[in-house]
């Protein structure tokens, strides 16, 4: 009997054994050659829109040929300063998402360790919330011009809100069990957020992130678009405007591909922080 | 080191009041006491208030009546000196193991150097050298649970309370961890409580058995195992004692298994 159990217990210790992986590994995973299943369907479109242009099925004032796009970038990065106006994007893109989390996070932490807070600004964020970013934009050019401290707070705003109620609610949602660990362990409130509270509301604040910073960079390019002189939306205005489809779907595709960069680069964090949670991996 | 306690359970009820209802006596009038250095077990039916009961000692509840006395003094809130291994592991998911051990010690008057050293100790005392980097997703059910009784005891409580620290694991692995159980006790002499719902469980490991039955709440019988050590589970004088035990549970043998 005694011998079994051992065997079951050793047999268990050998299993810890295999599954402990170096402890970077998982965070770098991604970072390994990508796997080309993604690439097939970018692929196909790719190949119909070729066929597509050079059978002239579309006008080519509506659907340049891909090669055309290409030398159209070409041209707007070496003549028309296309790294100006795409560095202006990222520029407020990232100064809106980092102003924006930081204050969700912060205040949402305040929130969700007081009900009191919570109480105290619930009504009035509520109904900002539904306001949209959009709908601020035009009073907020009124006060602050049609410049890139405009376009900051209002994507700031829409950053604000997914990561503060996230982060409320990942607080909320922490298990009593644990709150009651740390009450036998006589860890002070201080120790409680920092070493239960907030690692427990992590993932939560971490998916939130990682949509916010894809909503920020969506919602740059209808701010630009909507005011001001420079930017990747305000380049693809123009380019419909002046009927330059070549460059609007140069202005597309970058948007698209750094959409996707932010994307994953956020999930990589994300999966860096959480790098303790075991999840379903497909 | 902190030398065992002795722990007085006097006269303790504790009531529930649901609204519209009449009030539930989830304890009435427990008393008993636990020598320092003692190892007794509460066996019972569930809703018999055994954990509520551990609840209490440990100072999470302080809502009842009567008095409970460790080394003479009445307890209040939580303290180091009171230990716990609750049935779920209760680790946290985002430290390590060591860490986890660790968090014990937060507000232990230790340098550094002498937390880690206790944190290696122990978790070489419960056997998981090796695994100090591990999540706890990566230990097995029993891992985490020797993980959890070296939390518990890292900071050399006086009294350690198991509330069912064994329920949750398949039959094998808990026989082997009761032994285990019964080895750390005895390397650290630190007074002992388990709540458990397997009788045989609690032959094996203590010198007293606190029998407890429901509605209300209450001790009906105390049974004092004075069985060679280490116990046999197959001998004539532990089924003896077992069967005293299911008697005062109201099974009268009818039922071999009290699980």
């Amino acid at each position: 009997m005694a011998h079994t159990s051992d065997t079951i217990e050793a047999a268990a210790v050998e299993a810890g054994t295999v599954d402990l992986p170096a402890p970077a590994a998982p965070a770098w995973a991604g970072l390994r050659l990508p796997n080309l299943t993604g690439f097939i369907l970018p692929f196909l479109i790719l190949a119909l829109w070729q066929i597509a242009a050079a059978n002239r099925w579309i006008d080519p004032v509506f659907l340049p040929a891909p090669l055309t796009v290409v030398t159209a970038f070409w041209t707007m990065v070496t003549k028309q300063h296309l790294a100006f106006d795409f560095l202006a994007s990222i520029r407020i893109v990232g100064q809106a998402f980092l102003y924006g989390s930081l204050a969700a996070v912060a205040l949402g932490i305040a929130a969700g360790l007081s009900r009191r807070v919570e109480e105290f600004f619930g009504p009035t964020f509520d109904t900002i919330r539904h306001i949209p970013g959009i709908a601020w934009l035009p009073l907020i050019v009124l006060w602050l011009g049609i410049g890139a401290p405009a376009k900051i707070l209002v994507i700031a705003k829409s950053v604000f809100f997914p990561v503060f109620l996230n982060t409320l609610q990942g607080i909320r949602n922490v298990e009593k069990n644990y709150i009651e660990l740390a009450q036998v362990l006589t860890l002070t409130r201080w120790q409680l957020v920092r070493r239960v509270i907030l690692p427990a509301a992590m993932p939560s604040i971490m998916v939130s992130l990682r949509y916010a910073a894809g909503l920020a960079w969506a919602l740059v390019v209808v701010a630009e678009g909507l005011s001001g002189l420079e930017g990747l939306g305000f380049l693809i205005f123009r380019a419909q405007g002046l009927l330059l489809t070549d460059q609007l779907l140069v202005c597309m595709i970058i948007i698209g591909l750094v959409g996707f960069a932010i994307d994953r680069s956020m999930f990589l964090a994300q999966k860096r922080v959480l790098k303790w949670k075991q999840g379903y991996d497909g | 080191m902190a030398s065992p306690a002795h722990l007085e359970i006097r006269n303790v009820s504790k009531t529930y009041a649901v609204p519209g209802r009449p009030l539930v006596h989830v304890l009435s009038g427990v008393s008993f006491d636990v020598a320092p250095g003692a190892f007794v077990s509460i066996v019972g039916p569930s809703g018999c208030g055994k954990s509520t009961l551990l609840r209490l000692i440990i100072g999470l509840d302080d809502t009842y009546r009567g008095d409970i006395l460790l080394n003479d003094t009445r307890i209040a809130g939580t303290a180091l000196s009171r230990g716990i291994v609750f049935q779920d592991h209760r680790l946290l998911p985002w430290l390590t193991l060591e860490q986890n051990i660790a968090l014990s010690l937060e507000n232990a008057r230790l340098s550094a150097k002498e937390k880690a050293a206790t944190v290696a100790e122990h978790i070489a005392l419960v056997g998981l050298s090796g695994f100090e980097k591990a999540y706890p997703h990566e230990l097995s059910g029993g891992m985490a649970q020797r993980a959890a009784i070296a939390r518990g005891l890292v900071n050399r409580p006086e009294i350690l309370l198991l509330d069912e620290p064994l329920g949750a694991l398949d039959a094998l692995t808990r026989v082997h961890l009761q032994g285990e159980l019964q080895r750390i006790w005895q390397a650290e002499g630190t007074t002992m409580i388990l709540v458990t719902h397997d009788v045989d469980e609690a032959i094996f490991l203590s010198d007293r058995v606190v029998v407890m039955a429901a509605g209300p709440g209450r001790i009906v019988e105390e049974v004092a195992v004075d069985l060679p050590f280490p116990g046999d589970r197959a001998a004539g004088d532990f089924a003896a004692v077992k069967r005293r035990i299911l008697t005062a549970m109201g099974e009268d043998g009818r039922s071999v298994h009290a699980a």
